[in-house]
């Protein structure tokens, strides 16, 4: 959608007061004028009335005493007023006196009997005085003039004012907001609005504007703070519940022991490592005797107990942070054991079965539970499968021999 | 411009002799064709000549400011060409004003043809050598007398012809010269003073023409459609009489038969309707005023002061009513304004010693 022509608030107010100020002129002018008409036609009649009103005692002495010249001068002088046009006297003896614009002479008059000077009755003669009509209608317009100049200066200063006012009170500061608006970015949201404006004006509508901008940066600049607070606490969330799930997806959850699975990745690099270092290693698998008899017996409670005994068992036994356990299969355990040689893995082997044994021993007191063991050492750049494909058939021996006991691998057909 | 020559040659021929000459000089309102102070002028002239009096005459043309001008004039001449005597007429309300300056300046003076009447005047000038010393005195005309005379002469007229209208009574149109002067007020009080004295006679209206011809008629025109019974015309001097004769005839009527006017005054064509029969009524003579008040500045120059047994201030009649006769004589010895014949030593105290009162009627010029 295309955005409508830019159109300053003042300049449409401006246009608007002009517009209707000039109406209102015109229409005070028009009442004006009309006054003014009838005013003008009430004064013109009044000085006529009046002139000859005193002129008639004068001109009563000079008929009177016939003084024609002085006759004549005296209707020059009437003749001579702005407002009159035209004079004629004429005096009952018949002489008939004419003064002022011949073309008016048709037009009808104000007439005036003349009576003689201190007698009471009778004419000598009459007046007849006819308004002069250039006089009245420049009379008019030049009062109707004057005033519509009076309103037309008044509406422009008027406007000149309200122009003024409205650049200097309104359209300056709302430029200013504009701008503000148009800059308000992320980075200056504390920056705060400031007007610049003229002193002496009280708290008005811009002032609530600016307040309210005010109000709103601070509201958004709260929330943005109050959002950093929420990702840092999502996210520390996010890291726990990660690190449950990794720690799922190597433990076994009855025993707490590692599963297979990441026995699986870290076996390989453990045997990496101690070929790499030239270091010892030894492995030791670990069958519990008879464990399917004691699910059958002792019902499948007791042997995840007997399991959870065994692994809490090892661990017990073993080197923390160095010897791992992991729970290989149903009742299998695998016990990885880095810098250790075959004698000392065959001699932890031996502990284990032991403390297992004895372990159990208290814990579940009525039944008597054993495990066979299977020790080997790492034989240099064996694979993880060959290294417990050697220790499960030395456990496999060691359960064909009669079960509880521990079977390490034989170098030369002798035990190491 | 030949009777000015005439001055000038009889002007400089006084100043031939100025040791032993009075002189005086005359300030005259009116214009110098004017018949009336034309005629006031000449009598002078001659009186002067009589008499041996250095007589110098300035015309104001009837344009009363310009006495105030002559005034200067004659006051900023150095002492020895200042006149001993200023001679002028109270016209237009001038006469206090020159009264007080001549005084100033130490020139002595004497008011002829028109004095102080008016209580306005007479509060700014005092009595003669009262407030201004060098006002000697006035001479006047009995101005009443001209209107009084000439009215009743006009009424008479009219009850012999029976002009009466409809309502039996006379009716009198009256045209008097101006509001102001004191001639005029005076001759109309006369007027007045006869009509109140005739019972049958009303007196329809008075106006003022400003001793004009033009302006007379004018008017008359007017009086005559205003009052149609009226058949009476007094008029304050002979020009404007002859503007509503003038009128009167264009309008068909025929002065003197069907209309009767009165004038004053002792113009040639006065005299010459006075004869006609056109004028029913004419009074004159009072332009004699000039040359009496020189016999008596004569005599008061050379010691026999005025005031011990005339009195200062002087109301003399001096208005005579002429008839046919006396019009033929007039013009028969006046006619060409020469006065030379009229020997004014005659009149003199000084020259006379016999002579106890002044007579200043005209009458005695005309037998």
């Amino acid at each position: 959608m295309k955005k409508p022509l830019f159109r300053p608030i003042a300049t449409t107010l401006i246009c608007s007061v002009f517009l209707w100020a000039t109406l209102c002129a015109l229409v005070i002018g028009v009442i004006q004028a009309a006054y003014t008409y009838v005013h003008v036609q009430d004064e013109f009649e009044t000085a006529v009335r009046e002139i000859g009103q005193t002129n008639v005692p004068l001109l009563s002495v000079n008929i009177w005493d016939i003084e024609p010249e002085a006759i004549r001068r005296q209707i020059e002088v009437v003749a001579a007023r702005q407002e009159i046009g035209f004079v004629r006297l004429t005096v009952t003896s018949g002489q008939v006196f004419v003064a002022g614009n011949n073309d008016l002479a048709s037009r009808p008059g104000r007439q005036f009997e003349i009576p003689p000077p201190g007698r009471a009755g009778g004419a000598i003669g009459r007046l007849e005085i006819v308004e002069n009509p250039h006089a009245f209608l420049s009379a008019v317009l030049h009062t109707v003039g004057l005033a519509l100049l009076g309103y037309g200066v008044l509406t422009a200063l008027i406007c000149i004012l309200i122009t003024y006012l409205l650049k200097r009170e309104l359209e300056r500061p709302l430029r200013q907001l504009a701008r503000f608006a148009t800059e308000l970015t992320p980075d200056r949201l504390t920056v705060p609005l400031e007007l610049e404006r003229g002193p002496g004006h009280g708290r008005d509508e811009i002032d609530l504007v600016v307040e309210g901008f005010s109000v709103l940066q601070t509201g958004i600049n709260n929330h943005i703070t109050n959002l950093d607070e929420q990702v840092t606490q999502r996210t520390a969330e996010l890291e726990s519940a990660l690190a449950s799930i990794r720690r799922l997806s190597t433990l076994d959850p009855l025993t707490g022991c590692f599963n297979r699975r990441y026995f699986n990745e870290r076996i390989q690099e453990e045997l990496e490592r101690a070929e790499r270092y030239r270091r010892t290693l030894s492995v030791i698998f670990c069958d519990i005797d008879h464990f399917k008899q004691i699910n059958d017996n002792f019902g499948h409670l007791a042997g995840d107990r007997v399991l959870q005994e065994a692994a809490e068992c090892f661990r017990r036994e073993l080197r923390a942070h160095i010897d791992w356990v992991t729970r290989y299969g149903g009742e299998e355990f695998v016990v990885v054991l880095p810098e250790t040689s075959l004698g000392a893995a065959v001699a932890t082997a031996e502990r284990l079965r032991l403390a297992l044994t004895d372990c159990l021993a208290t814990t579940l007191p009525d039944m008597t539970v054993t495990a066979s063991f299977g020790v080997t050492q790492q034989q240099p750049g064996e694979t993880p499968q060959s290294l417990l494909q050697r220790a499960d058939s030395l456990l496999y021996e060691a359960k064909a021999g009669g079960r509880n006991r521990t079977l390490p691998e034989l170098r030369g057909d002798r035990p190491v | 411009m030949k009777r000015l020559a005439g001055l000038l040659a009889a002007v400089l021929i006084l100043f031939a002799n100025p040791a032993c000459a009075m002189s005086v000089v005359f300030i005259n309102p009116g214009k110098f064709d004017e018949i009336y102070w034309l005629t006031a002028t000449r009598a002078m002239e001659a009186a002067a000549k009589d008499l041996d009096i250095h007589l110098e005459v300035f015309y104001a043309e009837r344009q009363h400011p310009r006495v105030f001008e002559f005034a200067r004039q004659i006051i900023a001449r150095p002492p020895a060409e200042r006149p001993d005597y200023v001679i002028f007429s109270n016209d237009y309300a001038t006469g206090p004003e020159l009264l007080r300056q001549f005084d100033a300046a130490g020139i002595k003076t004497f008011l002829a043809f028109s004095g102080i009447s008016e209580a306005a005047e007479r509060a700014l000038t005092g009595r003669p050598r009262e407030r201004f010393r060098g006002w000697l005195g006035s001479l006047e005309p009995r101005a009443e007398d001209a209107g009084y005379l000439t009215a009743k002469a006009l009424i008479e007229q009219g009850r012999r012809t029976h002009a009466q209208a409809g309502d039996g009574r006379l009716h009198m149109l009256a045209i008097s010269g101006d509001r102001s002067t004191p001639a005029s007020i005076r001759r109309g009080e006369g007027m007045r003073r006869a009509v109140a004295e005739a019972v049958d006679v009303v007196l329809d209206q008075e106006i003022f023409s400003g001793w004009s011809t033009d302006k007379a008629a004018e008017q008359s025109e007017w009086l005559y459609q205003r009052y149609p019974d009226a058949r009476l015309i007094w008029a304050g001097n002979d020009l404007m009489a002859f503007g509503a004769m003038q009128v009167w005839e264009r309008r068909g009527g025929k002065p003197g038969r069907d209309a009767w006017f009165s004038a004053v005054n002792t113009s040639r064509e006065a005299m010459a309707a006075i004869k006609s029969g056109q004028l029913t009524a004419l009074a004159g003579g009072h332009f004699i005023c000039g040359a009496w008040a020189l016999v008596m500045l004569y005599d008061y120059d050379r010691g026999r002061d005025f005031a011990a047994d005339e009195g200062v201030e002087l109301n003399q009649s001096m208005f005579t009513l002429f008839t046919p006769k006396e019009a033929d004589r007039f013009l028969a010895r006046f006619g060409d304004l020469r006065f030379e014949q009229v020997n004014f030593r005659r009149f003199s105290k000084v020259l006379n010693p016999k002579l106890k009162r002044y007579d200043f009627n005209f009458r005695q010029l005309l037998h």
